[in-house]
């Protein structure tokens, strides 16, 4: 029995995919786990495997399409099977729920997430993007030079919407500029031709010049990919909760003390490699469960309140902001917490992601230690309800023994909450519990 | 604080409809002018002369209404009646500008202006009362004035006038000589010899109207039957009405009632304070970028002054540009309107017009450009036919780039010539190919057919 291979669900806000590659071609013989297809979304690419062994009788959605997720793509089964059948009569141009609902079967289930079964993709050479193929053809079709876009897909890949990107920051052309274009000249990135428009005296001119009051030259790129989805949610955020900040410190001397230890103890422990961010993690992964109500999302005037901690991470990559989940970080240990920090941000830096691992976090850490950040105003990833700010650690005056001033070693905390659902005093209230936390990690661990 | 929004000075073409669109826009506008709002344009130029010339179309059409089965007898003119009617349209249109910038809430200053620098403006009216007047932005649009070439026997010579001149006569020379074939000289030429003057034309040049294409040029001069044109001739000096000058082939004179001096005109950059102010300029205008804006921060300048293109219509424009760049903020706005001088139409008037718009072949040539080109007589349009017999003169000419098919000009030679050449214009401003402008429907019975026959005849797929 023939059966669907649908586009599979990549976290809840992927509504779609691009086709980007059909690894293998139909009449092929497939494996359930093997590889058939290469799909990506504006944040990663991931690959499709067959979900059941057999012949690939046909591909219904060629490289390129822009498929809504649980909608046919392929239809799987024994050699010289009718295919159609396995649809149920609908049209494969038209896939619908009808479609979906024909292969209610193992199809779905079998999906699994690309992430854990293949190798990360390699990025693509910084200047020179690779395209997609539907991109390509818009791209042909009005004379977009697609390989030297800023590509938001994968790995700086220019897929249909930078395309789509491009032409809307496009002036219009006249019919002789057009026709230079698609000959090969280089495309106007604005115009001095009647209303705007992109003559031929225009070809190959830059964006805007220099306004001739200041003599400042500037270039102008519309938000795209990553960086419009971060400028939206960062918009969003500030716009639509209350936000409020607490700053505050924790004793940092068992912190570095742990991380000395760490950093010399035999490898086979797995501890080298933990982080005063991994300890930090595993502080606020253990004190959150206490404070259920942060540990909560915030929508439509409802609350939702989590059992378990799915720890967000903010991650600076090339592309801007990435926010992978730790999941159920409350039940791992700080070897695993550690574990899971590193490869997320890996795959955050090499883009690609399972957008799956973008989703779902319940509470965010953001870490600027690094940087030597005395204190900060960390917004809010809403719908989450608060984040925790991690500062550097600095050399602090404290009070010592006979009234003495002694210098201390403090790590920088800063909470914001949202005010909407957690008022001060609460929010000051798991401030200390985390500075309580960190500064006694040691008995923290041992707990 | 300023006063004023813009302050303009002069009330031309360019300065009048500048103070139209600010004033449009509520923008507080101080209009300038030391003599008749409508400029050279309205008073001494394209009006004044396109009346006198639709009274001597009337005369030669009553002449000659014989061949179409129209007999008149005793057709004679009355040049003090068209000097009447002459006077009666300019004063009318004058009273309409006015009226329109009153409406406009345009204030008109009747004064001489002067440019004291950035920002400020002195006014003196004709009592010799001055007052400063102040405005972030300013347009000078000072016009141009009939040059004088410093030709001996010009000075004090009271049977030289300058086209101004010519347009107060008292009455019709029997004989008259215009030295300079352009376009101001043409015009008045063709007037005076449908009146019935001997008149003859001397230039410099080659050929006459230098913008033309050199393939039309003949069919216009072919037109303007009762014209001598005395082409490469360079005047040497006058002898009272008598014009010495030298030809390829010696020495010649012409023998004549009243000069015209028609040999251009120059921008007046003097008498207003813009060397004092610091503005750039050259002999030929003052200096503008492709938003009229001077170098002078909050100056524009429009029109003639600029000497880019002396044509009403080019003022116009100008005006539009320098409006939509001051309303911008004076800030780099991407969509703001910038000068673009490569689809000026331009249009000689007469009992047969000329206009033309784009580029000549020979500019073509001349930049190395490779073009496709088609000429047809305008006989191929019935309505041409009908109205202007199967004699006369007309012909309609259409270059395109060879390679891109681009329409690079288009040029016209005959009656109705200069109301049709704005669609031209349309077609090359859009950089509308040869199969684009296929596609464009023109209306039948039309002469402007003539150019869509002209863009079949173009040998491309």
């Amino acid at each position: 029995m023939a059966h669907l291979l649908i586009m599979p669900r990549q976290g809840n806000t992927v509504e779609s995919c691009i086709i980007v590659r059909w690894k293998a071609a139909e009449g092929q013989s497939v494996q359930s786990d093997q590889t058939v297809c290469e799909v990506e979304t504006d944040k990663a690419s991931f690959d499709v495997p067959a979900g059941a062994s057999g012949f690939l009788l046909k591909i219904l959605r060629p490289e390129g399409d822009d498929v809504p997720v649980l909608e046919p793509i392929a239809v799987i089964g024994e050699r010289g099977e009718d295919w159609q059948a396995a649809l149920g009569g609908a049209a494969p141009a038209a896939p619908s729920a009808t479609a979906t609902a024909a292969s209610a079967g193992p199809a779905p289930a079998r999906v699994a997430p690309a992430a854990s079964a293949t190798p990360p993709q390699a990025p693509v050479a910084a200047g020179v993007s690779a395209v997609s193929p539907r991109a390509r053809k818009l791209a042909a079709a009005e004379g977009v030079d697609a390989p030297n876009l800023a590509g938001s897909g994968p790995g700086g890949r220019v897929i249909e919407r930078d395309v789509t990107a491009a032409l809307a920051g496009r002036p219009p052309l006249t019919a002789a500029a057009k026709a230079a274009v698609l000959a090969g000249a280089p495309a106007p990135a604005f115009g001095t031709a009647l209303g705007g428009r992109a003559g031929l005296a225009d070809l190959g001119s830059k964006a805007p010049s220099a306004p001739a009051e200041t003599g400042n030259v500037f270039t102008e790129t519309p938000l795209k990919g990553v960086r419009k989805l971060i400028s939206e949610r960062m918009r969003a955020s500030l716009a639509g909760t209350a936000q409020l900040t607490f700053n505050g410190s924790a004793a940092a001397a068992r912190l570095q003390a742990l991380r000395a230890r760490f950093k010399a103890s035999d490898p086979a422990l797995g501890l080298s490699e933990v982080t005063i961010g991994d300890l930090v993690l595993y502080a606020v992964s253990r004190v959150l469960p206490r404070f259920p109500n942060a540990n909560a999302t915030l929508e439509n005037g409802a609350l939702r309140v989590y059992e378990r901690v799915h720890l967000a991470l903010a991650v600076d990559t090339p592309r801007g902001l990435m926010v992978p989940v730790i999941r159920d970080a409350d039940l791992l240990s700080l070897r695993q917490i550690s574990a899971q920090a590193k490869r997320l941000a890996a795959a955050c830096q090499a883009g690609n992601i399972n957008p799956d691992e973008l989703s779902g976090g319940t509470f965010t850490v953001s870490n600027l230690g690094a940087f030597g950040i005395e204190s900060f105003t960390p917004v809010l990833y809403a719908p989450q309800v608060a984040i925790l700010g991690v500062d550097a650690i600095m050399p602090r005056a404290a009070s010592g023994p006979g009234g003495t001033v002694v210098l201390e070693q403090r790590i920088g905390l800063s909470i914001t909450v949202d005010h909407q659902v957690i008022d001060g005093a609460p929010a000051a209230r798991l401030l200390k519990a985390f500075a309580d936390a960190i500064a006694d990690i040691d008995l923290l661990l041992m707990a | 604080m300023a006063a004023y929004d813009v302050i303009i000075i002069g009330g031309g073409p360019g300065g009048y409809v500048a103070a139209e669109r600010l004033g449009a826009r509520k923008k507080k506008v101080l209009l300038i002018e030391k003599e008749a709002l409508g400029g050279t344009c309205l008073n001494v130029g394209c009006i004044p002369t396109k009346t006198l010339l639709n009274s001597a179309k009337h005369y030669v059409h009553a002449l000659e209404g014989e061949k179409y089965g129209i007999k008149t007898t005793g057709t004679s003119f009355d040049w003090a009646a068209m000097q009447a009617w002459k006077g009666e349209v300019v004063e009318k249109l004058r009273a309409g500008i006015a009226a329109t910038e009153k409406r406009l809430g345009v204030e008109v200053l009747a004064a001489e202006a002067r440019l004291l620098g950035i920002g400020k403006v002195e006014a003196r009216d004709s009592r010799g009362a001055a007052t400063v007047h102040e405005a972030p932005a300013i347009i000078v649009a000072t016009g141009s004035t009939p040059a004088m070439p410093p030709i001996p026997g010009t000075k004090d010579n009271s049977r030289v006038v300058d086209s101004t001149g010519l347009l107060e006569l008292k009455e019709v020379p029997k004989r008259l000589c215009v030295i300079g074939g352009g376009v101001i000289g043409v015009e008045f030429a063709g007037l005076f010899a449908a009146l019935g003057s001997q008149v003859e034309v001397v230039e410099m040049m080659d050929e006459i109207v230098p913008f033309m294409d050199k393939e039309q040029a003949p069919v216009l001069r072919r037109a303007m039957k009762g014209v001598a044109f005395r082409l490469g001739c360079k005047v040497e000096r006058l002898e009272g009405a008598t014009v010495r000058y030298k030809a390829k082939d010696g020495d010649a004179a012409a023998e004549a009632d009243l000069v015209l001096m028609a040999v251009g005109r120059r921008p007046v950059l003097e008498g207003w304070g813009a060397k004092e102010a610091g503005l750039d300029m050259t002999p030929r205008g003052l200096v503008v970028d492709e938003r009229m804006r001077t170098n002078l921060p909050g100056v524009w300048a429009v029109g003639d002054v600029t000497g880019k293109s002396l044509l009403a219509h080019s003022a116009y424009r100008m005006a539009d540009v320098a409006v939509a760049d001051i309303l911008a903020g004076g800030g780099a706005s991407r969509r703001a309107d910038r000068m673009r001088y490569d689809a000026v139409p331009w249009a000689v008037y007469g009992i047969t017009e000329a206009a033309g718009v784009g580029m000549t072949e020979q500019e073509a040539l001349a930049k190395g450009i490779g073009i496709l080109k088609a000429s047809l007589p305008l006989r191929v349009s019935g309505r041409f036919c009908a109205e202007n017999g199967f004699a006369s003169q007309g012909a309609v000419k259409v270059l395109a780039d060879r390679g891109s098919g681009r329409l690079l000009g288009v040029h016209v030679v005959g009656a109705y010539a200069s109301e049709m050449i704005w669609g031209a214009a349309a077609l090359i401003e859009q950089e509308l190919r040869i199969a684009d402008a296929r596609e464009v429907i023109f209306p039948h019975p039309t002469v402007c057919e003539a150019i869509r026959d002209a863009l079949f005849e173009l040998e491309h797929e």
